[in-house]
Parts: C-alpha cells; sequence; structure tokens
C-alpha cells in the first residue's frame, strides 16, 4: 500500500471519532505518540503522557499514590490490547488491586523478587530482565518497581546502569517507568513525576467509618512548577 | 484402473499401505486388512492390467500372504468389492462393474444390522438384487442412504481416494569428523541442522510444537534436552536461539561429536489480523523473550497472575505468560467508536508484603491506637474497621478482622487481627 493512500486511510479512521490514544495502525511509527494515562490534568503536565524511548519516573513518600497512577496507565493501555511489563523486585504487587484498577491481568508479565528483605539481591537480576524486556521490543511500557528498595542497594548499581538502559530504549517504541520513593533517575526527555500525600478522606462514623480515598499533588519535577491534584479512590 | 487390497487375516498395521506404497504413492489405508491403490498412469511399465495384479499378487506372495485379493476395476467401489467377494485375483473389464459384482452377496456392503435384517425381508440377497431396484421407490423408502447404496452395488464411485500418507518423522542429524567445545561452533552446526528441517516443516505445512536435541558426545554418553516454547514455530533462528539458551544453563558435560534435532510436528496456525487492533506479538519473539528470562521462569516468579474464586485476601495463582487476542477487556459499540468502556479511574493499590509483616498494636476501647512493625511505626490518627472474615473451614481456614489505618507520620496501611493465630499483621501499605 503506497503511504499516501494508508495516511488517507487512516485519516478517514480517524475522521470517524475513533480517538487519538486508540491502538496504533500496523506499521506505525509509534515513538511520536505519549503514553496517555487518562487522567485529564496529569495528561495535560505531561504534555499528552509518558513519551516513548524514554526513562520516566514516579516517585513520593508511602501512600503518596505512584501505583495508583501506574497501574491505571497500565489498565488504559492493556485494555487497548498492549503489553506491559511489571518488575518488582520487592514483590509488592497486588493483583487484586491491579484487577480493581481495571487491568487486564493476562496482558500483564509480572516479574516478581524474592519479596521482603530480599529485595536487593534481586535487584541487579531485575534490571537485567528490564534490559531484556526493552530489548524485546514487545511491550508498550515497563515499569520497574523500586519504591520500598533500600537507597544503599540502588547506590550499589553500576554507575552506568541507567545511562544503559535509556540508550536501550531510546530507538524503542517503549516507556521505562520507574516507582520509588525518591528521585532515581530519568531520560533526557523524560518526566519526573514527584507525587505528595495530602490528607485522607473517610466517610461515617465507627464502626461504619469508610476509608473514601486520598488526594493526592502531583508535580512535573523537571519541566514546570505547575501541579495538578488527583482523586484517588479506595477500593470497595 | 484402481486397485484394491484384501486380506482376510490382516497383515501388521501398515503393512498392506507399505506393499501399496511400493507400486504407487497414491494409496489410501481403510484399515488393517484392505487398501485402494489409484494405478492410473502405470500403462507404460506393466503392459496390461492382468500383469500389473500378478505383479501386486507376486508382491504379496513374497510377503507370505498368500491369501491376499487383488483386484483391479475401473471405479474404486467395483475393485473394493470385488476384492472383497472373489477372492484370488481378479480384473474388472471398463464397462462391465454392475455386471460383475451382481451376483455377489448384499453383506459385501458396509451396511448395519437392521439394513441388513430389512433387506432379507425384502429379499435382496445380492448385490444385482439391490442395483435392479428402482432409486425413487428406496429414496422414499431410505432416504438418502437408498439411492447410495444402489449407486455402490452398481460399482458407482461416490467420494474420490483420499491417500494415506505413511507417517512423517522431521529429524536431521550431523556427524562431525572433530568434536566442537563450546556453545559458539555449535551454534554454526544448529544452523545447518535447523535449517532443512524447518524448511521440510513449512513444506508440510506444519510447525515444531517441541523439538528434542540429542547430543551425543565424546565419551559416549549422549546430552538429551527437550524444548517446548509457549507457542509452536518453524523458524530456524528461533529454535537455534532457544536451543542456545537452554544449553547455556544446561550444558553438554563433554565436547559435541554428533547431534540430532528431532521436532514434534503440529499444524501451522492461521492469524487472522486486525485493522484497528494493536499487532499482536509475534509467538517466535516472546517465546525467544521468556526463554532469556529462565532465571525467573524457572523459579515460576514470572507469569501472568491470575484472580482465584474466594474471598480470602490477596489470592491469586501465577499462570504462564500467553496474552490471547486484543480486545477481551475492553468493548466497543459499533458505529461511531466513541464509546469505549475505559479502566476505572485512579484506585488506591495495596502493596502487599509477602508474608505479612508481624506487628504489634495497641488498642483503646478495642481499636487500633498504635502500630509498630519492621519499616512501619508510628500513632494511629484514623481508622475504618473492623471488616471481618473467614473462610476455607475445610481446608486451612483463616479468619481475620481488618483495619485501614493512617499514621501520623503518614501512610495508610492495611493491618489485620489473625483470630486463629491471635496476632496482628501489617498486609500492606496503601498508595
Amino acid at each position: 500500500m503506497s503511504s499516501a493512500l494508508k495516511d488517507a486511510l487512516e485519516d478517514l479512521l480517524r475522521s470517524r471519532r475513533l480517538q487519538s490514544d486508540d491502538p496504533p495502525l500496523r506499521g506505525e511509527d509509534r515513538r511520536g505518540r505519549a503514553l496517555a494515562t487518562g487522567i485529564a490534568p496529569l495528561d495535560d503536565l505531561l504534555s499528552g503522557g509518558f513519551p516513548r524511548g524514554q526513562v520516566s519516573e514516579v516517585h513520593g513518600a508511602a501512600s503518596s499514590g505512584r501505583t495508583a497512577l501506574v497501574l491505571t496507565l497500565v489498565a488504559r493501555l492493556t485494555r487497548a490490547g498492549s503489553l506491559v511489563a511489571w518488575v518488582d523486585p520487592a514483590d509488592r504487587l497486588d493483583p487484586p488491586s491491579a484487577a480493581a484498577a481495571g487491568v487486564d491481568l493476562p496482558r500483564l508479565l509480572w516479574l516478581r523478587g524474592e519479596g521482603r528483605g530480599r529485595g536487593e539481591r534481586t535487584l541487579l537480576p531485575a534490571i537485567s530482565a528490564v534490559g531484556t524486556l526493552l530489548g524485546s521490543g514487545l511491550f508498550e511500557a515497563v515499569v520497574l518497581d523500586l519504591a520500598g528498595v533500600p537507597p544503599a542497594a540502588r547506590q550499589r548499581l553500576p554507575g552506568t546502569t541507567w545511562i544503559r538502559l535509556q540508550r536501550l530504549i531510546e530507538d524503542q517504541p517503549t516507556a521505562l517507568l520507574l516507582v520509588a520513593d525518591g528521585h532515581v533517575a530519568h531520560g533526557p526527555g523524560g518526566a519526573t513525576l514527584a507525587m505528595k500525600a495530602a490528607a485522607p478522606r473517610w466517610s461515617g462514623a465507627p464502626p461504619a467509618r469508610l476509608l473514601r480515598g486520598v488526594g493526592a499533588e502531583v508535580r512535573e519535577a523537571r519541566r514546570s512548577l505547575r501541579g495538578a491534584a488527583v482523586e484517588l479512590q479506595a477500593c470497595s | 484402473m484402481f486397485g484394491a487390497l484384501f486380506a482376510p487375516a490382516p497383515p501388521p498395521d501398515g503393512a498392506l499401505l507399505a506393499l501399496a506404497h511400493e507400486f504407487t504413492p497414491r494409496a489410501q489405508s481403510l484399515g488393517p486388512g484392505e487398501a485402494l491403490l489409484d494405478l492410473h498412469g502405470l500403462g507404460r511399465v506393466w503392459s496390461g492390467p492382468r500383469e500389473l495384479a500378478g505383479a501386486l499378487l507376486a508382491a504379496a506372495h513374497a510377503r507370505g500372504w498368500s491369501d491376499l485379493c487383488v483386484a483391479l476395476a475401473s471405479t474404486r467401489v467395483a475393485a473394493l468389492v470385488a476384492a472383497r467377494g472373489r477372492g484370488g485375483l481378479t480384473v474388472v473389464e471398463p464397462g462391465q462393474e454392475a455386471a460383475t459384482l451382481a451376483p455377489l452377496p448384499l453383506d459385501l456392503l458396509d451396511l448395519d444390522e437392521d439394513r441388513r435384517d430389512l433387506f432379507r425381508r425384502w429379499g435382496v440377497h445380492t448385490l444385482g438384487e439391490l442395483a435392479a431396484l428402482p432409486a425413487r421407490g428406496l429414496s422414499e423408502r431410505l432416504g438418502a442412504l437408498g439411492p447410495r447404496l444402489r449407486r455402490l452395488a452398481r460399482g458407482e464411485d461416490e467420494a474420490p481416494l483420499v491417500p494415506t500418507r505413511a507417517a512423517e518423522t522431521f529429524e536431521c542429524a550431523l556427524e562431525l569428523e572433530w568434536p566442537v567445545d563450546g556453545l559458539e561452533p555449535l551454534s554454526f552446526l544448529l544452523s545447518r541442522v535447523l535449517e532443512p528441517l524447518c524448511a521440510h516443516l513449512k513444506d508440510r505445512g506444519r510447525r515444531a510444537a517441541s523439538v528434542e536435541l540429542d547430543l551425543g558426545l565424546v565419551d559416549g554418553r549422549r546430552h538429551r534436552r527437550a524444548l517446548r516454547p509457549a507457542a509452536p514455530s518453524a523458524e530456524p533462528r528461533t529454535w537455534r536461539t532457544l536451543i542456545l539458551l537452554d544449553l547455556e544453563s544446561h550444558p553438554p558435560s563433554d565436547a559435541v561429536q554428533a547431534l540430532t534435532v528431532r521436532a514434534e510436528p503440529t499444524p501451522a496456525r492461521t492469524v487472522q489480523f486486525s485493522l484497528l487492533d494493536p499487532a499482536q506479538p509475534s509467538p517466535e519473539r516472546l517465546a525467544e523473550t521468556m526463554a532469556r528470562l529462565v532465571e525467573w521462569t524457572g523459579a515460576g516468579r514470572a507469569g501472568a497472575a491470575a484472580l482465584v474464586d474466594t474471598h480470602r485476601s490477596g489470592a491469586f495463582v501465577m499462570e504462564t505468560f500467553a496474552p490471547g487476542p486484543a480486545g477481551g477487556a475492553r468493548t466497543r459499540t459499533s458505529g461511531d467508536g466513541a464509546s469505549v468502556t475505559g479502566p476505572p479511574g485512579p484506585r488506591l493499590a495495596l502493596r502487599a508484603f509477602r508474608p505479612p509483616l508481624p506487628a504489634q498494636v495497641s488498642l483503646r476501647d478495642g481499636v487500633p491506637v498504635f502500630v509498630s512493625a519492621s519499616g512501619v511505626r508510628g500513632e494511629v490518627v484514623d481508622r475504618a474497621g473492623p471488616w471481618r472474615a473467614s473462610g476455607d473451614w475445610w481446608d486451612v481456614a483463616w479468619s481475620r478482622e481488618e483495619w485501614d489505618v493512617a499514621l501520623a507520620a503518614g501512610g495508610l496501611y492495611r493491618i489485620f487481627l489473625d483470630r486463629l493465630r491471635e496476632g496482628w499483621f501489617v498486609e500492606g501499605e496503601l498508595d
């Protein structure tokens, strides 16, 4: 099919209100299409979404909503038919929570570390696995969950680790997302989202009191001083 | 011209078909004691049908099958029925099929007991008597079966011959003049073996569901490995990578003197591509990637999580990562494409501690006021609970009271009292 004809066909398909974040067409260069989270203020903050071919990070303290935010992105991608990998050296992902967030679990490859206290021992194999996953080109996004991994374990990684991963990913239509307690690394065009928890919302009086959710303040730490507020609902 | 072989005492399985394949590749096995042969085009080798039939009979006698019946006719049904009913050697002249079959008993057709009894009550005992019955009357009484039986009795074919293929093996071997040590030289040799093997598979419209590698070592021992990836493949590059990755983790104990690769064939997959859905990952590439993650997959720590039907908190099982076709989780209304069921909004997710952290919890009036565990410590400033749950009393029972607590130092955690162990635990952080 000639490129002009293909372009015309794509325009025609999109003019029928196919959403711009719908799966890319076969053979389309996806690198220019950012991975939108579907949370409007956040996508606005990220200028469309997490960039492909870049190392991006989401960091914040405990209960700041890092996992919820990344799971929202993963849910959006897997429900659109894409594959996502979640590398979890500390073995912290909770599949029922992921399913409640809308993740299509059969399309999420989960690599589990050996759990608490042994996360730092599996950090190096986890980095190696991320390299394999990025090199395969099969996944729209690869998530490396470093939250809860002691900073000392991260500091023992070779100094070139993140540069090597950035070099590996820059020609791929994949986004690498780091989830961490604090700043770790980002690519030259990658996004850094700093998250801060607001007060949780409760409803009712004891004993029928319920956790309704928590607000989170998100700031793109590199490009702008603007922030966005995101509401995270508690699972029923 | 067609031929039929009928052995009253069936020879070993496949032997009759092997005899037929000596004369023609187009032979159909009808069971252990019967075979049909397509003998068209053999006129240059044998001057006439009788000589050809004689050669068939001679080949059977050479195998010690003296009772084999051979019949040649211009239709397959006539040849088969004549072989069953006349014995020895029969050659039915063209146009004489019905006349030749006429005196033969009706039992030679494959009739069930009810039909045989029906024809006996009608006074029909021979094929000739059945062939003489009017087709319309048979159709009225027996439906579609009546005219079909009449055609068979007249020696008329109704289905084409379907040649039976001999069992095909997909195997390639290489004997080396000099032994090789190490994976790099072996990778070139594997390519030499795998390329013709995969070409053979593709020629037959097959893929290899599994591959067995048999290495003959210098010390006389064998090193055997079997690989079964998630998806069948006939790509030599994929198989070479999978074999080399496997040999990296299970290397042979000595230099390799000979190698044999056997493939288990399976029909090629058919993929229906969609214009709008994302391209699905190539199974070969996925298999390669999973093989490279053998450190994780081998320990059962990589795959796709699947929820189980229970109220037990955090229950799931790990399954092989084999994503199916896209579109399982989303629903789209037809037409304008505007209505797409998206995921729910952002939700707090549990970051589980595995196993749960043992905790010291101080209570006041039955509610938690202070939590202390490894890495989690602080005054409880707000809480919701308790939520009681229990189950599996018939197996490994569990019973717990769950609380969601907010600590003064920050952080929302789910803690629970295990009522059977009488201890508090932190299940995870709500993030």
